[in-house]
């Protein structure tokens, strides 16, 4: 048992492989004998709960003192705060919100254009019996609360949709390309030479590409499937951050205490993921907050292009269809567009207060 | 002359290594013994091949550019040049450790220092969490760490120089290492806390009979600790003896030159005399007699040939012509 556990590195690698196989036997069973026990998307969620419980909940609560530490100091930053605070919302609205609101499809032309609660709005109805054109004042109502677009489908709906497609989207192909960037950039700097320059000749390659372009591109092969999407996304995003990482681990890796620790005994395994690993961490959640929102911006004008996924309702889709009624319902376009200014806005101020938090030189 | 307590024996070790200006000779067939719970000095100026050799002897040399070229380095019967990295991984840290100069950047600054003591303990006695952690907190008591419990959770830019000296100590000597080899452990300290960290080092030869290799710039720290000194020019040994053969008789112009430069208490010398002259380039060093260029006792024969070391008395060796009627030294 101790053997199997050290072979693993520790009993949470341990126990994290275990349940990351059992996860993949369900799929398994998935694929070959019974059907859709989970839809894909909760596969990937679990894994990535499994992710954040393992590597992330765990060691926060492990080194509680660092904690504490990098809180008192994000603290300090009280926009980040503000955004965090924003960002545990969204995450809980994501979450909870479309079981709660109504169905974000479910069209309704008697009710259609309706404006948000507080605001009225002159509609041109027509009218059969007299065969005119009347206009009417149309006030908000609480069973609207957003108003409704032109279509009378819930705004409010919509935007929880949009929330919960939004943050998967940046969350999923952020952390394809953290990761695929974290791995990538590590190994180059630590293994050099001619490992280094094939790795890093790649990388150019892959920052040649026009991400935009390639993204249009592959949406149009494949069809615009949220998953390829993201995946496409994830896939091209990891340059930079790549990039980073080995810089970073560049001048890492001369440190002494790499040297020391090798000295001691440490094998190249357990320096890269016990040594160097945890020094780059820091800037790549920065990285990571700060690419969020570009990701969600991202997705959001593929959407407005015409080229997002028509299945589910993204911010990016009903901006693209309030666009065209802005002058009569202003508000189909403006909802969307604040909820993508607030979400960007959060995850940036968020990514500058963890900048500083984890930024040694600030010492405060 | 391998006595059998020398339980780590340096051959004609040469690390050089190749930079895009030429082959730097680093360390150009140095041989020495280190014999159990003695304390062998390593003196020389900056870049006369002290480091080079220590990580040669647990092959830490960065490669590329650094490599071993040749030698032999026994430590027991075994012949860590031809070891495999496995073997090797278990013997650094376990039964030969080592110690850096800047305790600043030699400690990890996201890792706890009780993290830090625990990595050779978990890697080498595979003890289980808090067999480790009790292990480490005696450790840190016996470095001289005080409130040990609560300085387990610190981190090591919580802590000052002296402290986080003492931590890498206590990491290195976390597996009862039988070699303790410090790499100038003293340098980036100030003079008080050099004093302690010096006595821990006594300690640790009287107590545990630890052999230490110590490497040093600074004759003057050598004094105290030494029982025998190797005076290293040019990846080349010039001179090694006892302590005292070499404070009492110096032999070599460039030990000479060494103790002009120690200030004393005793007299009262307007300037120190530095050596004259600069460390050459280990990539086109001069003919002959590494240091000729700087000795002023130098001789035709200097230009020539690489003095071979000569005997001056039992352990006594220098590498100067202005032996040669001395034995020619059959390696120390």
């Amino acid at each position: 048992m101790r053997r199997i556990t050290e072979v693993f590195g520790g009993r949470r690698n341990l126990l994290f492989s275990g349940l990351l196989l059992a996860l993949l036997f369900i799929l398994l069973l998935d694929l070959f004998f019974v059907h859709h026990i989970f839809s894909p998307f909760v596969y990937f969620y679990l894994c990535f709960a499994l992710v954040i419980v393992f590597y992330g909940i765990y060691p926060l609560y492990v080194s509680r003192r660092l904690t504490r530490y990098y809180w008192d100091r994000t603290k300090r930053h009280h926009l980040a705060v503000i955004g965090l605070v924003f960002i545990i919302f969204l995450v809980a609205v994501a979450i909870f919100g479309p079981f709660l609101t109504q169905d974000p499809t479910k069209v309704d032309f008697p009710n259609k254009n309706l404006p948000p609660v507080g605001f009225s709005a002159e509609q041109s109805t027509y009218d059969r019996t007299t065969g005119q054109f009347i206009t009417r004042e149309t006030p908000g109502t609480w069973l609207h609360p957003l108003g409704t677009d032109d279509k009378g489908r819930d705004m409010l709906a919509m935007l929880v949709s949009g929330t919960r497609i939004s943050l998967q989207v940046g969350l999923m192909a952020t952390l394809i390309a953290i990761f695929i960037g974290l791995i990538l950039g590590v190994v180059s700097a630590y293994l050099g030479g001619w490992a280094d320059n094939a790795l890093m000749r790649f990388t150019d390659i892959m920052m040649t590409f026009p991400f935009f372009l390639l993204l249009v591109f592959i949406v149009f092969i494949f069809g615009p499937s949220l998953w390829f999407i993201i995946l496409a996304i994830g896939l091209t995003g990891w340059t930079g951050t790549a990039r980073l990482v080995r810089s970073e681990s560049l001048s890492l890796r001369t440190r002494d205490f790499i040297m020391a620790s090798k000295s001691l005994g440490a094998s190249d395994r357990r320096i890269v993921f016990h040594h160097l690993i945890p020094n780059v961490l820091s800037s790549v959640i920065v990285i990571a907050t700060l690419s969020i929102p570009g990701v969600i911006l991202a997705e959001a004008a593929l959407s407005f292009i015409g080229l997002g996924d028509p299945t589910v309702t993204s911010w990016g889709l009903v901006l693209q269809a309030g666009q065209r009624s802005l002058e009569t319902a202003w508000w189909i376009a403006v909802e969307p567009g604040i909820m993508l200014f607030l979400t960007v806005l959060a995850f940036n101020f968020l990514g500058d207060g963890v900048r500083d938090a984890f930024d040694p030189r600030s010492q405060v | 002359m391998a006595t059998n307590n020398t339980i780590l024996q340096v051959s004609e070790l040469k690390t050089y290594f190749f930079t895009r200006l030429g082959v730097v000779r680093a360390v150009d067939g140095v041989s020495f013994g280190l014999r159990q719970g003695e304390c062998l000095c390593l003196v020389g100026e900056s870049g006369c091949g002290k480091t080079a050799t220590a990580l040669s002897i647990l092959r830490l040399v960065d490669s590329p550019p650094g490599q071993i070229v040749g030698g032999e380095i026994k430590y027991h019967n075994e012949n860590l040049l031809r070891s495999t990295g496995a073997r090797l991984r278990q013997i650094r840290g376990n039964r030969i450790a080592m110690i850096f100069q800047d305790p600043q950047s030699s400690l990890n600054p996201v890792l706890t220092v009780g993290e830090q003591i625990m990595e050779p303990i978990r890697l080498h006695l595979k003890l289980g969490h808090r067999q480790a952690r009790d292990k480490a907190l005696s450790l840190m008591k016996q470095v001289g760490i005080p409130q040990s419990a609560e300085r387990m959770a610190y981190f090591p830019h919580q802590l000052s120089g002296g402290m986080k000296q003492r931590v890498m100590i206590a990491a290195a000597l976390s597996c009862n290492p039988e070699i303790l080899i410090a790499d100038e452990p003293t340098t980036a300290l100030d003079t008080t806390i050099k004093a302690q960290i010096l006595d821990i080092f006594r300690e640790l030869k009287q107590q545990m009979n630890m052999s230490i290799l110590f490497i040093t710039h600074d004759l003057g720290t050598v004094a105290g600790i030494a029982d025998r000194i190797i005076v290293m020019y040019g990846g080349r040994i010039a001179e090694a003896g006892s302590t005292l053969d070499i404070f009492d008789q110096p032999k070599h112009p460039y030990t000479w030159g060494l103790l002009n430069c120690l200030p004393t208490i005793a007299e009262r010398r307007e300037k120190l005399s530095p050596i004259p002259g600069m460390i050459p380039s280990l990539i086109d060093p001069p003919e002959g007699c590494i240091f000729h260029p700087r000795c002023q006792w130098r001789m035709s024969v200097c230009q020539q040939a690489k003095p071979p070391e000569y005997v001056i008395l039992g352990e006594h060796i220098a590498a100067c012509y202005l032996y040669q009627k001395a034995p020619a030294s059959a390696g120390l």
